[in-house]
């Protein structure tokens, strides 16, 4: 599935969830970016960004992922992925992301891990 | 008996048209019998040197691919100024995280994608060769 769809599928409190479908781009990273910012400003400190319908990130989709990285890192909050392909996870594991992120397997351990995440 | 599965095409330049290569070595790979994991990675990073020949390159993008039994071969060519692939920064997340350009991950996916990946480029054409072995990467 190549359509990009984004939607904040949980919000409570400190968290916040977004589910992220498609081709992560310039486009589709902006857009993320752009919530990422919404949502931290409304509070939230807990962003887990939910992968399990996404196959590809290409590089300028990884940069603006970066910029999400750099503004949840500013509020001193916590920047969590899950369900990612095994590509992706591979494409993660080679810049490094698990050294400032969480990335869990899927969205139960996530948020079991989040939850106790102070 | 070997069979070596070919396809060659000229890129569009329209929104997603790297997508298109993507989806070409996908189809050629599982022909092949390669692995979908395998071919996922791959899949990324024809796209990403696709992405700099839309971005850098003028005129036609050309997309080679080649599934042998034991690899598959892609070859990006652009028309673009070119430039010296020994003069690209090798990124670090520590670096990028603080710094206003955040891009500048491409080659650096492809290289550790791909077993080989070589940068041929002079003024007016650029070709990028990446090599992925069965088993490999």
């Amino acid at each position: 599935m190549d359509t990009f769809e984004l939607k904040v599928a949980q919000q409570d409190g400190r968290l916040a969830v977004l589910e992220v479908a498609g081709y992560i781009n310039n486009e589709a990273g902006e857009a993320i970016a752009a919530e990422a910012r919404r949502l931290l400003e409304n509070g939230h400190r807990s962003l887990l960004l939910d992968l399990a319908a996404t196959r590809i990130i290409n590089s300028i989709g990884i940069s603006l992922l970066l910029e999400v990285l750099e503004q949840v890192l500013e509020v001193r909050g916590t920047l969590a992925f899950c369900s990612l392909s095994p590509s992706i996870a591979k494409t993660f594991q080679i810049m490094g992301l698990a050294q400032y992120t969480q990335i869990h397997p899927d969205r139960a351990l996530a948020l079991t891990s989040l939850a106790a995440t102070p | 008996m070997s069979r070596t599965h070919r396809l060659r095409l000229v890129l569009p330049r329209a929104p997603h048209a790297e997508l298109l290569a993507g989806a070409a070595v996908e189809e050629l790979g599982l022909q092949a019998g390669f692995p979908r994991d395998t071919l996922e990675e791959v899949k990324l990073a024809v796209v990403e040197a696709c992405l700099n020949a839309l971005e850098y390159g003028n005129g036609d993008v050309e997309v080679e691919l080649v599934a042998h039994d034991d690899r598959v071969e892609a070859r990006v060519i652009d028309h673009g100024p070119g430039f010296d692939p020994r003069r690209v920064e090798r990124p670090s997340l520590d670096t990028k995280l603080h710094a206003q350009r955040k891009r500048g991950w491409g080659l650096e996916l492809m290289r550790r994608l791909m077993d080989l990946v070589e940068v041929e480029s002079r003024p007016g054409s650029t070709t990028v060769r990446m090599v992925r072995r069965r088993g490999g990467g």
